[in-house]
């Protein structure tokens, strides 16, 4: 390895690094090292002075490697690839040690900081010695777009991308599209009916010459890679049908919580305790009565049925405060010396509009009254003395600090929200991941937040969380945006530091096939060999650790170059100690 | 103890005088922080604000908050939301005072014009039928006042009626006072058993430790005569106001019931005579407390005199024509005019009779009895208090 040349650059980030990491003094130590030809600090790498800073010494100091030691490769990654590739190097001999967010913006003690982004530089420069040059790759992309789900987050992606005349699949589980909304009679916090809302999209969607509509079908396996996924769906008729496709959309939306779970409450015991989505049933039909046919005049509304419990939920619904503040309004207008009593367990009024509407709904005669939604939740028993009513609600009132009994003749339970049944086989299917609660993981929960971690799979509205119309609305139009943006670049780029199988070595285990999260990996039988789809792979490394023969080689994290790592990690740990 | 949530309960409140304001507190507490009143388990208003926006019926009839405070109003100049703590506790005092009722009547008059008006001059008309028939004005005073002028050109007011004259009259008059204190007496007392039933026996949540009922006796006389919690308030001048107008009060009972003897006599003394001078400055703190009063109310613009319902002005109504009306029989006895000084004393009397009787056991005169004996349960609730707490630490220990 005589011929390897390596520049290494430390960089300030202004005071960022530079206040906690003494950047001179390992730039001047690090070029010591075998192989280091030149090893500069510099206050902003990612600059433009920074970055033809490198592209000048790899002219000049014939480099052909670079080790940046500075902020998180997520950041600047791919601003020093191009800077490698500017001055004619293969973009991939190149490392990045982040000695910001992992030292400088975590540590306190200059002194250890330092030590410590010392032995991650020498670990990456000893890793970038192994690098390999590696050829960026792009597949072509299939205009076409698959959406799972007609609930009001799958129309309105689907109307988004078939207006730009792009063709979309748009499957529905059951005989309507809508969904949830559909089920709901006024919206908060304006009060405007969702019928209303929904109705013209949904004509929209009927008559749209780029929507293809499937009711009544449910999703089978899908095949592919983005801009080339396939999979066969099963109509109503029992007959098969193949779609092609090049970009997903998830909008499988999520279910009520089952309340009958929470003894307390005696729901499916009493039958006027009723759930959030049976008391919108009776809004639809305009008539607020018992079971028995009474008009009400004591009706109680529990709020976080299900939701921030850790016996239930532990995340918080988001969609119910609001909601219940919706029925208040409404019972208030339609039955005006009605007692309306909101239980709470904290109000949460976050959204667009929503804290007005929660003050202007709290002058309306409402009682407010707030429990332990944690551990003490309130409990509803039938009322000996049915001169008013038939229920009763006896609950530790927090705000007065005294227990208390309420009475009431409809209970309505604001039950939270749940992923579907069916949500893990989907996720299979399609091959994205799911959080704790069973809704889907986004790519980034900040960054990317439609995105998935398999390119060409986006998750749109509350499967991926309780979310109101709106924020679902906005996260349909988005994805569309991002598949509209890859249609129109008719190719993309796809991961090259995927792994690799060396057939010689392999002996069809398949251990590597079922560990893989991105179904990258296949068998062929008549090789009896497992075969890495290159445009599926995401380099992860999972596959590598795990082949017990040692075929599989993770380009750029081969076992060779984790060791030379681990070796100058603690190259540096023991100098310190002698 | 569990409380039934009952919101009807803001609507009867509403005729106690009660405004919207108290909705739209969220809790915040900074009324209990501001309040000098505030103490450990008595943390007002905002816990009878809150119990009120609940409709704890049973838990506000409990509550001696009310009494405790003096409405200084620095509650309601505090609260961020104009929510107007201090009026609530102000219509508290007059509900309770109609909870303690056993009669019904004191409801009745708060929430009833034809009830409260009617029974005024119900107690007025008795009044002047009693002296038309028991004491009706001589044959000749309108004809002959002379004959009822003494050596010093005053009237000789113990002589104008047909019937009694002399000691005579001073002692039905002894009488009928007496008549009214005991009645008065009555009513209040059953009253204040009812009070320490509602709020110490049926409170659950405590046992008051026996010998306290002894021990915080002091704490009755002591907060009647001073009322040493007032002067915990800000605004000093309030509660040396109340002081003053208190010793006259005092000085007037005196004067017209445990002394009347004394004081109706025909002898008209020197200005300087310390009987008169007693009398003129009971009746100088009387006016100058009416027309203070009267002004602050009028402008409303301070927290305390925001609001006043109908009661408020009919007790300094009442207050002011019986303060005029002893001030004019006064003149006219001094003046010579026997016709006028009967009339007035007869008019003077119809004004004094009904306000006694409705204000004291029935409205907002009431409280010279609810406040010192609701410091007096107050202490010994925090009697109770202390020893439940001491015990549960001794079990924790």
């Amino acid at each position: 390895m005589n011929d390897i040349r390596i520049g290494v650059y430390v960089c300030w980030c202004g005071t960022n690094i530079a206040k906690m990491v003494d950047v001179e003094k390992i730039a001047e130590e690090l070029s010591a090292l075998p192989h280091v030809v030149l090893s500069r600090n510099y206050k902003y790498m990612c600059s433009d002075p920074g970055q033809d800073m490198i592209i000048k010494d790899i002219h000049e100091h014939k480099l052909n490697r670079v080790v940046v030691a500075a902020c998180s490769p997520r950041i600047h990654e791919l601003t020093f690839r191009k800077a490698l590739q500017n001055a004619g190097l293969n973009p991939y001999m190149f490392e990045m040690a982040n000695i910001r967010e992992q030292v400088s913006w975590v540590h306190t003690d200059r002194d250890s900081a330092t030590k410590k982004a010392k032995s991650l530089v020498s670990a990456a420069i000893n890793k970038v010695s192994f690098h390999e040059p590696l050829e960026k790759r792009t597949v072509e992309i299939n205009p076409a777009t698959l959406i799972i789900g007609g609930g009001v987050s799958g129309i309105s992606a689907a109307l988004e991308i078939a207006d730009s005349g792009r063709h979309v699949f748009l499957l529905e589980k059951s005989d309507s599209l809508g969904g949830l909304a559909a089920k709901i009679d006024l919206n908060f916090p304006y009060l405007n009916s969702a019928t209303n809302l929904l109705n013209p999209l949904i004509k929209r969607v009927n008559d749209h010459e780029h929507i293809e509509l499937f009711t009544n079908v449910s999703v089978n396996e899908i095949f592919g890679y983005i801009g080339n996924f396939k999979t066969k769906i099963t109509l109503k008729n029992g007959q098969e049908k193949e779609l092609e496709f090049g970009n997903i959309i998830v909008a499988t939306g999520l279910k009520t919580f089952n309340p009958s779970a929470i003894k307390e409450y005696g729901y499916g015991k009493y039958s006027n305790v009723i759930t959030s989505l049976e008391f919108e049933s009776m809004l639809k039909e305009g008539k607020i009565l018992t079971k028995e046919g009474k008009v009400p005049r004591n009706i109680a509304i529990i709020h976080c049925v299900g939701s921030r419990n850790s016996n239930y939920h532990n995340y918080c619904s988001r969609v119910c405060c609001m909601t219940a503040l919706k029925y208040a309004n409404q019972i208030r207008s339609t039955l005006p010396e009605a007692h309306i009593y909101q239980l709470y367990a904290d109000m949460r009024a976050f959204g667009k509009g929503c804290e007005e509407f929660y003050a202007e709904t709290s002058r309306k005669d409402i009682v407010f009254m707030m429990f332990d939604q944690r551990q003490d939740l309130p409990s509803v028993s039938a009322l000996k003395d049915k001169n008013h009513s038939e229920l009763q609600i006896c609950f530790h009132e927090l705000l007065s600090g005294e227990d208390v009994e309420v009475h009431a003749d409809i209970v309505i339970l604001m039950v939270g929200m749940e992923a579907h049944e069916d949500a893990k086989e989907i996720a299979h299917a399609v091959g994205i991941s799911l959080c704790g609660n069973e809704f889907y993981l986004e790519k980034h929960p900040k960054l990317d937040p439609v995105a998935t971690t398999t390119d060409g799979v986006f998750i749109v509205g509350t499967c991926q969380s309780p979310k109101d119309i709106p924020d679902s609305i906005s996260q349909a139009k988005a994805a569309a945006a991002r598949i509209l943006a890859t249609i129109l670049k008719k190719t993309v780029e796809v991961e090259v530091t995927t792994a690799v199988v060396n057939e010689e070595v392999c002996c069809g285990c398949q251990t590597c096939v079922n560990v893989c999260p991105y179904s990258a990996i296949s068998y062929i039988e008549d090789r009896k060999v497992s075969f890495v789809n290159e445009i599926l792979c995401k380099g992860c490394g999972t596959c590598g650790s795990a082949c017990p023969s040692g075929a599989i080689k993770s380009r750029h994290f081969t076992d060779q170059q984790i060791m030379s790592q681990i070796a100058g990690l603690m190259q540096m740990v023991l100098k310190e100690e002698v | 103890m569990r409380y039934k949530v009952e919101p009807d309960l803001k609507q009867d409140l509403k005729k106690f005088g009660i405004h919207d304001e108290w909705k739209d507190c969220f809790h915040c507490g900074n009324c209990t922080a501001i309040c000098p009143l505030t103490e450990n388990n008595f943390l007002f208003p905002r816990k009878a604000i809150r119990n009120v926006q609940m409709g704890l019926k049973d838990k506000i009839t409990s509550n001696l908050d009310p009494w405790l405070c003096y409405y200084c109003g620095e509650c309601s100049e505090t609260c961020p939301r104009d929510a107007n703590p201090g009026e609530l506790m102000m219509t508290l005092r007059r509900y309770l005072t109609s909870k303690y009722d056993w009669t019904g009547l004191s409801r009745k008059f708060y929430t009833s014009h034809f009830w409260e008006f009617g029974a005024i001059i119900f107690i007025a008309a008795i009044v002047v039928a009693l002296f038309a028939i028991f004491l009706p004005p001589a044959a000749d005073l309108m004809l002959n006042p002379k004959n009822f002028i003494n050596e010093q050109g005053g009237v000789m007011i113990n002589n104008l009626s047909a019937t009694f004259g002399g000691d005579n009259f001073v002692s039905i008059i002894e009488w009928g006072d007496w008549t009214m204190a005991i009645i008065v007496a009555t009513l209040l007392i059953t009253n204040i058993l009812r009070m320490f039933y509602k709020s110490i026996i049926k409170d659950y949540t405590i046992k008051v430790p026996f010998g306290s009922y002894f021990s915080e006796a002091w704490q009755l006389v002591w907060n009647f005569a001073l009322q040493p919690k007032f002067s915990k308030c800000d605004k000093k001048s309030y509660w040396i106001g109340h002081l003053l107008l208190m010793s006259s009060y005092s000085i007037m009972f005196a004067i017209i019931v445990v002394l009347l003897p004394k004081f109706q006599i025909e002898e008209i003394k020197p200005w300087y005579n310390w009987q008169r001078i007693l009398g003129y400055y009971a009746t100088f703190g009387l006016l100058f407390f009416l027309i203070y009063v009267s002004i602050k109310r009028f402008q409303a613009k301070e927290v305390s005199t925001k609001y006043s319902h109908i009661t408020d002005w009919l007790f300094i109504i009442m207050l002011g024509l019986t303060t005029i009306t002893g001030i004019l029989v006064h003149f006219f006895r001094i003046g010579g005019l026997p016709g006028a000084t009967y009339y007035m004393y007869v008019i003077h009397l119809a004004i004094l009779v009904p306000m006694i009787l409705i204000e004291v056991p029935f409205s907002k005169w009431s409280h010279l009895a609810y406040r010192p004996f609701a410091v007096y349960f107050s202490q010994l609730k925090k009697a109770a208090y202390k020893k439940q707490s001491s015990v549960k630490i001794a079990v924790a220990a």
